[in-house]
C-alpha cells in the first residue's frame, strides 16, 4: 500500500455532484432573502402583472375573497403559461431554434438591463450610493451584454455564464416577490401541481418537448444550469479537483457507444470506439486498483467516457433529458426559463432555472415575515431536491422539480409559522433551551 | 444593536460550529449531506414537538413545572429520533461498505465513521442554534436592545447565545459519543448522552428563577465540558486501540 498517503476512501468524493447543484441554489436563495430584507418596504409597490391582472389584493378583503381572488390570479398565469408553453413546442417542431434563441437572448437582456436596473435603483436609492447617471448607465450595459453572450454563447467560461444565470434567477424571484401575499402562495402551488402535469401526463407541453427534443438529439434552447462535471482521479498527480474539461481530445481507455455505462465491473473493459488509444499513463490509471476512474467531456460529439460509474449518474442514451418550461415574468413579457431536472450530455445535473426562481420565490416571502420560517423553508426545499435526485437517479427519465420542494416548503412554512414559532419564543424568552 | 452586533451574536453562538464546518465537513460532499439531513431531522422533530404541545401553550402559569414537562418531553422525543438515526446510519453504512466493495476502494475507515457522527451531531447543534437563537436575533440587527426579567445583567441575545453555544457543544460531541456507544455496545455511553441531554435541558430551569442564570450558565457550561472531555477520552481511546490493531495484522 501508498505509505505516502492514506489510500483514499470512499467518502471523499461521493455526493459532488449534488452538492455543485445545491450550492447555485442555496446562492440564489440567500440572494434574495438579502435583497428582501434590504429592500422591504412597509407598503408593498403593487405591481401590476400577468399574475395579478384578476384580481388585485387589498388589505381589507375577508380572507375568503382573498383566497378566491388568488385562485383566480393562479388560474389565470397558468393559463398563459401553459398556453405559452404550447406556443414554444410548436416553434420547436417547426425547427425555428434561431427564433427561441434570439427570444432567449432578447428575455436575458430585458431581465439583466431592465429588472437589473430597477432593483440597482432601489439599492442606490436605499444606500444613498454616489454615483452619476454615465457611469451607471456603462456599467449596466456592459454588465447586460456580458450578461446576454454568457446565456448565448456555451464558450463562456463556466463560472461566468453560471453567475449570470443566478443573477437572472435572483432578479426575476425578487420581482416575483412583489406579488401579494395570498397570490404567491397559491400561484406556487398551483404552478407545482401544473409543473407535475405538464411533466408527466401524456399530453403535457414540457412531455412533448422533451420527447421532440430527444427524437431529433438536440438541445432545447432555454436557460439552464448545468453543474459542472465531476471527473474523479485517482492517480494521486491531481488534486482532484473537477474540471470541465473541453477540447481535449479523447485519451481514455474505455470509452462508451451510447450503452449504458452501469456495469459495475472494469470498465477499461469496455472498448467501445476507442480512439487513439494512448492511455496517456498516469492520468488514466490508478494505483493498485484495476479501474480507472476519469470522464471526459468531449465537446465536439458530446460524448462521455464515465469511469467510475457508480459515482456518475448513468447516462440515457446520451442525450439530454431537460424538459421546459415558460415562465412569464412580472413585466408581462416573456422569457424563456427551463425548469425541471434532468441529464446534462456530460453526465452532469442540469436544473431549470424556473426551479431557481421559483424556490428562491418561496424562500424570500417566507423572509418577509420572519426568518425561523426562512430556515425551515429552506431546509424543506434541500430535503425536496434531494428527494427528486434520488427519483431522478431511480428513474432516469425528466422529472419535474418543482412539486415535492415547493410543496414541502409550503408546508414547512405554514407549520413554522403557526406551531413551530410560538413554541419556540416561549422556551427562548425565559432562556430553557433544549 | 447594530449590524455589526448581530452578526457577533450569531458567530458567538456558530462560531466553532462554522469552523468545525470549514475544517472538516466542507472537505467532503457528504457530509455536507449528512449536517443538512440531520439539520431536517431535528427540525421535523421540533416542529412534532410545537405541534402536540401547541394546544397547551403559550403557558400561563409561572410555576416551573409545566416547563420541566416540556423538557422531559422534548428531550426524550428527540433521544428517541437518536436511535432512529443511529438505525438509518446502520444502513447507510452498509450500503456505503458495498458500494467501497464494488468500486474496490477500501471500507469506511474508522475515522470516516467518526466524521460522520460529527457531521450528525454538528447538524443538530446548527439546528439547534439556529431555531432558539439566529431566529431571533432579527431585532438585534436594528439599534435597540432587548432585556428579560430574569437575567437582568445581560442582553437577552447575548445570553441566549451564551447557552446556544453550550447546547451546541453537547449536540455536536453527544452524537459522536452515542453512534459510538450504539456500535460498542458501551452501556455507560449510551446512556450518558440522554442522562446529559437530560441534565442539560433541566439546568436551563434555573434561568426561570430571577437571576437564576449565574447559577443556570455555569452548570451548563460544566455539562458541556464534561461531555467534551468524555468524548475526547473515548475518541482517543479507541483511535489508538485501531492503531494498534493495524499494526499488529
Amino acid at each position: 500500500m501508498d505509505q505516502n498517503s492514506k489510500p483514499r476512501s470512499v467518502l471523499q468524493s461521493l455526493g459532488e455532484e449534488i452538492i455543485r447543484i445545491i450550492v447555485p441554489v442555496s446562492l440564489c436563495m440567500f440572494l434574495v432573502v438579502i435583497l428582501v430584507t434590504v429592500l422591504n418596504t412597509s407598503s408593498s409597490t403593487s405591481v401590476t402583472s400577468i399574475a395579478t391582472m384578476a384580481y388585485s389584493e387589498t388589505d381589507s378583503d375577508s380572507s375568503w375573497n382573498k383566497f378566491k381572488g388568488a385562485l383566480l390570479n393562479a388560474l389565470v398565469f397558468v393559463a398563459v403559461v401553459t398556453a405559452v408553453t404550447f406556443i414554444l413546442v410548436l416553434l420547436f417542431y417547426l425547427r425555428l431554434t434561431k427564433f427561441l434563441k434570439l427570444y432567449m437572448g432578447f428575455s436575458a437582456c430585458l431581465v439583466l438591463g431592465f429588472m437589473g436596473g430597477e432593483i440597482a435603483l432601489f439599492l442606490i436609492d436605499n444606500f444613498s450610493v454616489p454615483v452619476d447617471c454615465v457611469t451607471f448607465a456603462v456599467v449596466l450595459f456592459n454588465f447586460t451584454v456580458v450578461g446576454v453572450l454568457a446565456v448565448f454563447m456555451s464558450k463562456m467560461a463556466i463560472l461566468i455564464t453560471q453567475g449570470y444565470l443566478v443573477i437572472i434567477g435572483v432578479l426575476v424571484a425578487y420581482w416575483f416577490t412583489l406579488l401579494p401575499e395570498w397570490t404567491t402562495w397559491v400561484l406556487l402551488v398551483a404552478m407545482a401541481l401544473y409543473d407535475l402535469a405538464a411533466v408527466l401526463l401524456p399530453g403535457g407541453p414540457l412531455k412533448l418537448l422533451v420527447e421532440l427534443a430527444m427524437s431529433r438529439d438536440e438541445d432545447i434552447p432555454a436557460l439552464v444550469y448545468e453543474a459542472r462535471p465531476v471527473t474523479y482521479d485517482d492517480s494521486g498527480l491531481r488534486s482532484g479537483v473537477a474540471q470541465r474539461r473541453l477540447w481535449r481530445e479523447r485519451r481514455a481507455v474505455g470509452s462508451n457507444s451510447g450503452e449504458n455505462l452501469n456495469s459495475g465491473s472494469n470498465t477499461n473493459s469496455n472498448v467501445g470506439s476507442v480512439l487513439d488509444s494512448n492511455p496517456t499513463p498516469g492520468t488514466v490509471l490508478s494505483v493498485g486498483s484495476g479501474q480507472h476512474a476519469t470522464s471526459l467531456v468531449n465537446v465536439e460529439e458530446g460524448r462521455v467516457v464515465g469511469g467510475d460509474t457508480e459515482l456518475s449518474v448513468p447516462l440515457i442514451d446520451r442525450r439530454l433529458n431537460v424538459q421546459v418550461n415558460v415562465r412569464e415574468e412580472a413585466m408581462s413579457s416573456d422569457s424563456l426559463a427551463l425548469e425541471g431536472i434532468g441529464l446534462g450530455s456530460s453526465g452532469a445535473i442540469k436544473l431549470g432555472l424556473g426551479d431557481f426562481i421559483f424556490y428562491s420565490v418561496l424562500v424570500g416571502r417566507a423572509a418577509m415575515y420572519d426568518f425561523m420560517t426562512v430556515y425551515a423553508c429552506y431546509l424543506a426545499i434541500i430535503a425536496g431536491l434531494g428527494i427528486t435526485l434520488m427519483l431522478l437517479a431511480l428513474y432516469q427519465k425528466a422529472l419535474p422539480a418543482l412539486p415535492v420542494s415547493v410543496l414541502l416548503g409550503v408546508l414547512f412554512y405554514f407549520l413554522t409559522r403557526f406551531f413551530l414559532e410560538v413554541f419556540v419564543v416561549q422556551c427562548s424568552l425565559n432562556l430553557l433551551m433544549f | 444593536m447594530t449590524v455589526a452586533a448581530g452578526i457577533g451574536y450569531a458567530l458567538l453562538a456558530l462560531g466553532p460550529s462554522l469552523s468545525l464546518f470549514v475544517a472538516v465537513i466542507s472537505k467532503k460532499p457528504f457530509l455536507i449531506l449528512t449536517v443538512l439531513s440531520s439539520t431536517l431531522l431535528w427540525l421535523i422533530s421540533l416542529i412534532v414537538l410545537s405541534g402536540v404541545w401547541r394546544a397547551f401553550l403559550p403557558l400561563k402559569s409561572t410555576a416551573w413545572w409545566p416547563f420541566a414537562i416540556l423538557i422531559i418531553t422534548s428531550v426524550g422525543f428527540q433521544e428517541g429520533l437518536r436511535i432512529l438515526f443511529w438505525k438509518v446510519y446502520k444502513r447507510l453504512e452498509d450500503l456505503l461498505d458495498a458500494f467501497a466493495d464494488r468500486v474496490s476502494k477500501p471500507r469506511l475507515f474508522l475515522t470516516d465513521k467518526m466524521q460522520i457522527a460529527l457531521a450528525g451531531g454538528l447538524g443538530h447543534g446548527m439546528a439547534h442554534a439556529v431555531f432558539f437563537c439566529l431566529s431571533l436575533l432579527t431585532p438585534a440587527f436594528g439599534p435597540a436592545t432587548f432585556y428579560v426579567d430574569s437575567c437582568s445583567q445581560l442582553p437577552f441575545f447575548l445570553v441566549s447565545a451564551i447557552i446556544s453555544l453550550a447546547l451546541v457543544t453537547i449536540h455536536t460531541f453527544s452524537m459522536v459519543i452515542a453512534f459510538n456507544g450504539y456500535a460498542e455496545g458501551n452501556k455507560v455511553d449510551q446512556f450518558f448522552v440522554p442522562g446529559v441531554h437530560l441534565v442539560a435541558g433541566m439546568v436551563t430551569l434555573a434561568n426561570l428563577a430571577s437571576g437564576g442564570c449565574i447559577i443556570g450558565i455555569p452548570l451548563l457550561y460544566f455539562m458541556a465540558i464534561l461531555t467534551l472531555m468524555h468524548c475526547g477520552k473515548m475518541v482517543w481511546r479507541r483511535l489508538t486501540e485501531d492503531r494498534s490493531r493495524q499494526g499488529r495484522s
